[in-house]
């Protein structure tokens, strides 16, 4: 082997891990929503990827009305969002979550089922709704970050478009961490995700708190969707796709685990990207699959399980 | 004395079961309530029905002039209603700290400027300051059962609910407790208390009240509760 072959295997390597640690952060803004429903309420939003192709068209209808740059289109979408996830949790979810489940003398099987078969129910009706106000024309976000990329070195280079997402990912989670930790809010959605018995007892709505969270989580989807829809051209029915990608970095991550998301990500990431490069295209999903099963075997609740 | 708490006729059943059958009482503002009665007495559904858990097929709840009934757990906590449990339930995730916090903005409506230097307070009387930033999830039993009390506390109640401090700890700690809940009485705080120890039950409270098998089976002043006919065959089976 030359000391060309080594130079050029070690920019494969360097390549693959920093394209894979940005499609990390980018799926780690994927998955931040569900994981944190699960973690406060044991909700299953099987709607969640719809949810973020929804936003990727509100942001589209954003862009309609006023021609800005599609990244501010945020200063509208997420707070909309925000509003979807609170009104649906309080009008809605609330009604057939596991907790009122349980309070109305049903097992916790049961409970469980019931937000999962509504939130699919959900992800149809939304579907179906996008495609009958958007047509099944494929849609994108056009915007300039896409073209643009920093050179690293002669031969190293990242996308400009993926580095804006993988840092906005990691102020995202270090947001809702500091939400979480030191405010009032935030220590009132972990008092109920620890004990939704006990919360009510210290004076706390586990209604209102639920819908907050609800809120967070789909305001998060919706920077998610506006980001899917600057990455790659989407559809009214490609929700489920990114569902998949987020359970692939909760199950790595482990279910209710904000850092888990961010380390799944960029796990499921950098695999797939080097499983791409050494193996072919073909190999890309194979190989995040794989190590979803390997983790799943090893550590089935996943790696940063509370 | 003005009453703080009214029960009337009040009761609880699931399915054919009376859990809770027909008991009223009433207790006197800063009072210590005991409340007697072997397992399956009804003594901690007595405590649901009190704090919201657990909705009542027949009665009513009154406390401080008002008529609680139909009020959900989280508007009783405003009210001034706290609960411990009996196996202590932190939030096990969150620190001492924050665990009083949560308590004293919420069921204490204090403001963020008023909560710090309260729940600090707390920590002090209930002897926890070493534990404000340990895990509530880690701490030793004894400690538990002290922070169970002690969040109850923070929520600055009127009228708080105690259930079995004393199983499974030594004379000189339940000591320690008895001199803390009244100390905690001495603030203005009404006190209903569970408890199987009995020597605990007739030193530290004012008055008795015993159930059993979910009805009322006596009440009055503890030495009278103990020597009552009903009581003693319940208990000594004579």
């Amino acid at each position: 082997m030359t000391d060309d072959d080594v130079y050029w295997a070690l920019i494969d390597v360097a390549n693959g891990l920093i394209s894979g640690t940005m499609l990390g952060g980018y799926y780690a803004i994927i998955a931040i929503g569900l994981t944190l429903t699960f973690g406060v309420m044991r909700l299953v939003n099987l709607a969640h990827g719809d949810w973020l192709v929804f936003s990727a068209y509100l942001s589209l209808v954003f862009l309609s009305l006023v021609p800005i740059s599609p990244l501010y289109t945020l200063i509208g979408v997420v707070p909309v969002m925000y509003g979807v996830g609170y009104a649906l949790q309080r009008l809605l979810l609330n009604r057939v979550s596991v907790q009122a489940m349980e309070q109305k003398g049903m097992s916790t099987s049961f409970g469980l089922m019931s937000p999962i078969l509504v939130t699919f129910g959900m992800s149809i009706v939304l579907a179906q709704g996008l495609l009958a106000g958007f047509s099944s024309n494929t849609q994108v976000i056009r915007n300039e970050l896409s073209y643009s990329a920093i050179q690293l070195s002669e031969d190293l280079s990242v996308s400009t478009l993926r580095l804006t997402f993988f840092c906005v990912a990691v102020a995202i989670l270090v947001l809702t961490a500091l939400l979480l930790r030191a405010t009032h809010v935030g220590r009132a959605i972990r008092a109920a995700s620890d004990d939704a018995e006990i919360a009510p007892l210290m004076g706390m709505r586990p209604a209102r708190i639920y819908a907050t969270a609800s809120g967070i989580s789909l305001a998060i989807a919706g920077v998610a969707g506006v980001m899917v829809g600057m990455t790659r051209p989407f559809q009214p029915f490609d929700g489920p796709q990114f569902l998949l990608v987020a359970f692939g970095v909760v199950i790595l991550g482990g279910m209710g685990s904000l850092a888990g998301s961010l380390v799944g990500g960029i796990l499921l990431g950098v695999v797939q990207i080097l499983a791409g490069t050494y193996f072919g295209p073909s190999a890309q999903l194979v190989g995040g699959y794989m190590l979803i099963l390997a983790v799943l075997a090893l550590k089935p609740q996943g790696l940063f399980a509370r | 004395m003005p009453v703080a708490l009214a029960v009337r006729n009040l009761s609880k059943s699931f399915g054919a079961l009376a859990v809770t059958d027909n008991v009223s009482f009433a207790v006197n503002d800063g009072e210590i309530l005991g409340v007697i009665g072997p397992n399956g007495a009804g003594k901690t559904t007595l405590f649901g029905l009190l704090a919201g858990n657990i909705v009542p097929s027949a009665g009513a709840i009154e406390f401080l002039g008002e008529d609680v009934t139909a009020l959900p757990p989280h508007e009783r906590a405003r009210r001034g209603i706290a609960r411990t449990y009996q196996v202590p339930r932190p939030f096990g995730h969150m620190t001492v700290y924050e665990n009083l916090m949560v308590a004293a903005r919420f069921g204490g409506r204090l403001d963020l400027d008023d909560a710090g230097p309260w729940v600090d307070r707390v920590l002090a009387m209930t002897g926890m300051q070493r534990e404000a930033a340990t895990l509530a999830g880690r701490l030793p039993l004894l400690m538990r059962k002290r922070h169970e009390l002690a969040r109850a506390l923070a929520m600055r109640p009127r009228l708080l609910l105690v259930d079995e401090v004393a199983a499974g700890l030594t004379d000189e700690e339940v000591n320690q407790f008895i001199a803390l809940i009244q100390a905690i009485r001495k603030t203005g705080v009404t006190v209903v208390w569970i408890e199987h120890v009995m020597k605990t039950m007739l030193t530290a409270t004012d008055r008795l009240i015993a159930l059993h098998s979910g009805r009322l089976l006596a009440s009055g002043a503890p030495q009278d509760v103990f020597a009552s006919p009903e009581v003693r065959r319940v208990y000594l089976g004579a």
